[in-house]
C-alpha cells in the first residue's frame, strides 16, 4: 500500500519524522516510531516479522555504540545527558544512552520504511519532472544504481583470477590486504564504465540545453494528499502527548 | 568524397589521439549512400570503432583526439552541432549492451532517446510498444528492470531502444559480440531487415548469417587506412588474399570457393553462402565433380577436430551443484571430467551458466554439493582487463613466466610470446590501452608463458578477435593439447568449437543436456535448440559430404 503513495509525498513525511526521532528526545516517542515502521512494514506491505526484525539489527548494532559511551563514557556524554534533562520534551524515565540508542533504530527503521516501498526508478523521475532535478544528474543515478551489482560482479571476477594466480579459491571474506588492493581496479572500472554510460547517454541525445519529456513520472493523487495529512497529524499528536506526558 | 547527400561521408579522415605517435584511424575517404547498408571490416585494433564515434561528432566532442579532414552526415557537417543532436538522425547500437543501458525499466530506456526529443507522451508510448513488439520481447518485458535481464535480452533491448528513435542512419559497433549464435541471428535479422530504407553502418567479426544482408563492404587495413571495398561476394574472392594477410575473418563459402578456384574450378558467379558452392559442385562434370569433392572434404575435415584417445583425468566434477562466487546454484548434479591432451567445449545459451562450469571445473569456485578432484587449472576469463595487475604488457608476460628462468630465458619468453600472440611493438604499452581483441591475446598469453597450469579454461577466447586472432588462439589450443595439456574452451562459437573440440557439453536448464562429439552433437536440432544455440555454419558440408560418394 505504501508503495503507491507518490515518492515525494512520503519522501517528506519520511524527513519529518526523522527530524521529530532527531529533535524530540524522548524514548517512548522513539518506541513509538520504531513501532509504527514496523507495523507499516508488517501490515500495510505485508513484510515478515523476522525481516523487520533483521532489518533493526545493522542500526540497534550502530545505537548499541551510542548506549556504550554513554554509560561507559559518562564523562564525556555529559552533554547528552543535560540534552535529557533540560530538554522539555524529554523523559527522566530512561538514560540518555537509551534514548540514544532508540532514536538510530527509529531513524533507521523510518528510512528502511521508505527503501523498501519506494521505487528509485519512480523517485528519480519525480525529482525530475516536480523538483527539476537536472536530467544529466538524474540518469547519473540511474546509470550509478546499474553499476553497483556490476562493480560487485567485478569484484569477484578479479578475485578469482587472483586466487588462480595464487592456486587457491577465493576466501569467502576478503581480507583487508585484498580489499585495499581492490579499490584501484575497481575504480578504473568505475570511471571507464562511467565514461562509456556518459558517451552512450549522448549518442542517445541527452543534452542539458534542451527540453525533454518525462514518460511515467508518478501523478499526485488525492490519496497522497490524504497521507501526507494524516502522517504529519500522527507525528503532532505523538510530540503534543509528550508534551503533555513529559516536562509538560 | 561523393557528390550529393550521402547518409555519412568521411573525407580525408584521420583521427589521432592525444600523446599517440600514430593515427588510430585514416587517413581515409569513404561514403555510405541513403538507404545503403555497409559492413566495415579490419583487424582488431585497427580503428573501427574509432571512426564510428567521429561520426556524431562523439571524437573529438566527448573524447578528446586531433580529427582532420571531413565527416558529413545527411550533407551536413557533423561538427556543425554537438552530439546529442544527431541523435534524431542517427541510432547507434554498441558492443556492451550494458554500457548503454541506465538501469531503469526496459520501457524506460525505449522510451528514453524519444524522451531526449521532446516529443509528447502519446506517441512515446505508441512507439515505445511498437519497438518492444518489434524486437520480439512481450509486452509484460516493459516493466521489468534491465539489470535483472540476461546479456541477450539487454542487447534486444537496447536494440529496440534504437529502433525506436526511427533514425535514417543506424550504426551498430559488434552487436553480437557477446550474444549466443541464436540471440545474434536475431539481432542481425532485426538490424537488416528487408524493406527498411534506413542505412546500416555495421561493424561485426561474425559475417556468416550477415553478409548476404549487406549491399557493400568496406575493409580497413592495420594502419587504419581503407583498402578495399564492393560488393560482398566479389569482394570476398577478388581481395581474399588480402583479407587473410590482414587476418580478417571471410565466410566459410569464400574461403571454399577460392581452394576451388585454385583447381580452376569455382563457379563464375562468387558464392556468399556455402550451399551455392556445394550446388556448383553438384553440377560439376564427373570428373571436376570428383576433384572438387575431394577438395571439398580437405577443406572440411580441417574444420572438424577428429576424435582421440585422451589421456589420465586432470579435473572432474562429479555429481557438483555449481554457483558462481557468493551467488545461488545455477547448476546442479554435473559430472563432468576433462582429460589430459584432450580440448573440451562448453556450450550453451547466454547466462546458461558456462563460466561457473570453467570455473568450478578450474578449482576456483567451492562447489556447494558433489566433488570435484584434480589439480587446480588456469583460466582466461571472458573480461580480459580482470587478469592484468602490472603496467606494461613486458611486465605482464613477465610476471607470468616461470620463477626458474634466468633473465635471458625471461627476456627470450616474453619476446616468444609477443611475437607468437601478435602483440609486437606494444611491449611497453600499458594493457588497458589495448583493444579488446589485443587484451584477449595478452591474457592468453600470460596463461601460457609458464608452464604451470596442467589444463586451461578459455572463457569466450574468440569474442571480438580477427580471424588471425581466432587462428592463434586454435593453434594454441591444439598445441597444448598435443603436448598434453587439457583445454576447456567456453564459446558461443560453434565452428570454432567444432574446429578445436575434440567432445562438449551442452549447459542449459540448469544441467548439463548433452555430451559427446562435436560434430554428433551439433547435428541434433533439437538438442541444439534447447540449449540456445544454432548449428555451426559448416554444418550443411558436413551433411553434403554424408551424402556425396568416397570416391
Amino acid at each position: 500500500m505504501l508503495s503507491r503513495i507518490h515518492p515525494l509525498a512520503k519522501l517528506v513525511v519520511c524527513l519529518i519524522w526523522i527530524a521529530v526521532s532527531i529533535f524530540v528526545f524522548d524514548a517512548w516517542l522513539q518506541i513509538f516510531i520504531i513501532a509504527m515502521a514496523a507495523l507499516a512494514l508488517i501490515v500495510l506491505e505485508r513484510r515478515s516479522v523476522l525481516l523487520v526484525l533483521a532489518l533493526m539489527v545493522p542500526f540497534a548494532l550502530f545505537g548499541f555504540g551510542f548506549l556504550t559511551t554513554s554509560v561507559l563514557f559518562r564523562q564525556e556524554s555529559d552533554f547528552a545527558l543535560q540534552m535529557a534533562r533540560e530538554t522539555p520534551l524529554g523523559s527522566e524515565a530512561f538514560s540518555a544512552g537509551i534514548v540514544l540508542f532508540l532514536r538510530a533504530i527509529a531513524c533507521g527503521m523510518v528510512s528502511a520504511v521508505f527503501a523498501l516501498t519506494t521505487d528509485p526508478g519512480g523517485l528519480i523521475k519525480a525529482l525530475m519532472a516536480n523538483w527539476r532535478l537536472p536530467p544529466s544528474i538524474g540518469f547519473s543515478l540511474f546509470a550509478a544504481l546499474q553499476l553497483v551489482p556490476d562493480i560487485a560482479s567485478e569484484a569477484q571476477q578479479i578475485r578469482l583470477a587472483r586466487a588462480m594466480k595464487k592456486g587457491r579459491p577465493p576466501r569467502r571474506i576478503p581480507g583487508p590486504l585484498e580489499t585495499a588492493s581492490l579499490v584501484i581496479p575497481l575504480l578504473a572500472f568505475a570511471i571507464r564504465r562511467a565514461t562509456r554510460t556518459a558517451i552512450a547517454l549522448e549518442a542517445r541525445g541527452l543534452s542539458p540545453d534542451r527540453p525533454r519529456t518525462i514518460v511515467g513520472a508518478p501523478p499526485f493523487r488525492r490519496g497522497d494528499i490524504t497521507f501526507a495529512v494524516l502522517s504529519l497529524a500522527l507525528a503532532a499528536a505523538a510530540i503534543w502527548v509528550v508534551i503533555g506526558t513529559g516536562s509538560g | 568524397m561523393p557528390e550529393g547527400k550521402a547518409a555519412a561521408a568521411w573525407q580525408d579522415t584521420s583521427i589521432k589521439y592525444p600523446y599517440q605517435d600514430k593515427a588510430a584511424a585514416g587517413p581515409l575517404s569513404l561514403a555510405l549512400e541513403a538507404g545503403e547498408r555497409l559492413l566495415l571490416l579490419g583487424p582488431s585494433g585497427c580503428g573501427k570503432s574509432t571512426l564510428l564515434n567521429t561520426l556524431t561528432g562523439l571524437i573529438p566532442g566527448t573524447i578528446p583526439a586531433e580529427v582532420t579532414g571531413e565527416v558529413q552526415l545527411f550533407g551536413e557537417k557533423v561538427k556543425s552541432r554537438p552530439p546529442a543532436e544527431w541523435s534524431r538522425q542517427v541510432a547507434q547500437l554498441f558492443q556492451d549492451a550494458d554500457q548503454t543501458l541506465c538501469g531503469m525499466t526496459v520501457a524506460d530506456e525505449v522510451a528514453f532517446a524519444l524522451e531526449n526529443l521532446g516529443l509528447p507522451e502519446g506517441e512515446i508510448l505508441q512507439r515505445t510498444a511498437a519497438a518492444i513488439d518489434r524486437v520480439g520481447l512481450e509486452p509484460a518485458f516493459g516493466v521489468r528492470r534491465t539489470m535483472r535481464l540476461s546479456g541477450g535480452e539487454k542487447q534486444l533491448v537496447a536494440m529496440a531502444a534504437a529502433l525506436a528513435q526511427g533514425a535514417p542512419l543506424f550504426v551498430a559497433d559488434e552487436p553480437t559480440a557477446h550474444l549466443a549464435p541464436r540471440a545474434a541471428e536475431r539481432l542481425r535479422a532485426l538490424l537488416l531487415e528487408p524493406g527498411r530504407s534506413t542505412s546500416v553502418l555495421i561493424i561485426d567479426h561474425r559475417l556468416d548469417g550477415l553478409i548476404d544482408r549487406v549491399d557493400r563492404v568496406a575493409v580497413m587495413g592495420p594502419d587504419g587506412t581503407l583498402v578495399a571495398q564492393g560488393p560482398p561476394a566479389a569482394l570476398f574472392r577478388e581481395h581474399g588474399e588480402l583479407l587473410a594477410r590482414f587476418g580478417i575473418w571471410q565466410p566459410l563459402a569464400s574461403l571454399l570457393d577460392a581452394e576451388l578456384a585454385s583447381a580452376n574450378l569455382a563457379a563464375s558467379d562468387p558464392p556468399l553462402h556455402l550451399s551455392d558452392v556445394l550446388t556448383h559442385i553438384d553440377r560439376l562434370p564427373p570428373d571436376a565433380r570428383r576433384l572438387a569433392t575431394g577438395i571439398a572434404r580437405a577443406f572440411v575435415g580441417r574444420r572438424v577436430r577428429p576424435a582421440i584417445d585422451a589421456g589420465a583425468t586432470l579435473s572432474a566434477l562429479k555429481g557438483a551443484d555449481c554457483a558462481p562466487l557468493f551467488g545461488p546454484v545455477v547448476l546442479r548434479d554435473v559430472s563432468v571430467e576433462l582429460r589430459a591432451g584432450e580440448v573440451l567445449g562448453i556450450l550453451g545459451g547466454n547466462g546458461a551458466g558456462k563460466s561457473t562450469l570453467g570455473a568450478s571445473l578450474a578449482g576456483l569456485l567451492r562447489l556447494k554439493g558433489g566433488r570435484r578432484s584434480g589439480p587446480p587449472g588456469g583460466m582466461a576469463f571472458q573480461n580480459p582487463e580482470n587478469q592484468f595487475v602490472t603496467g606494461s604488457l613486458r611486465e605482464e608476460i613477465e610476471s607470468a613466466t616461470d620463477a626458474i628462468l634466468t633473465a635471458p630465458e625471461r627476456e627470450q619468453r616474453v619476446a616468444t610470446m609477443l611475437r607468437r600472440w601478435r602483440l609486437e611493438g606494444l611491449e611497453n604499452s600499458h594493457p588497458y590501452e589495448l583493444s579488446q581483441g589485443q587484451k584477449r591475446r595478452l591474457a592468453l598469453a600470460t596463461l601460457t608463458a609458464s608452464g604451470r597450469w596442467p589444463f586451461l579454461v578459455l572463457d569466450e577466447p574468440t569474442a571480438g578477435l580477427d580471424a588471425a586472432g581466432a587462428a592463434a588462439v586454435a593453434a594454441q589450443v591444439a598445441n597444448l593439447a598435443d603436448i598434453g595439456h587439457g583445454v576447456a574452451v567456453i564459446t558461443h562459437d560453434m565452428d570454432f568449437a567444432l574446429a578445436v573440440c575434440h567432445r562438449v557439453v551442452l549447459v542449459g536448464e540448469g544441467g548439463l543436456i548433452g555430451e559427446g562429439r562435436p560434430g554428433e552433437l551439433m547435428r541434433d536440432h533439437a538438442l541444439m535448440a534447447r540449449a540456445g544455440l544454432e548449428p555451426p555454419t559448416i554444418l550443411p558440408a558436413l551433411e553434403w559430404l554424408e551424402r556425396v560418394p568416397t570416391c
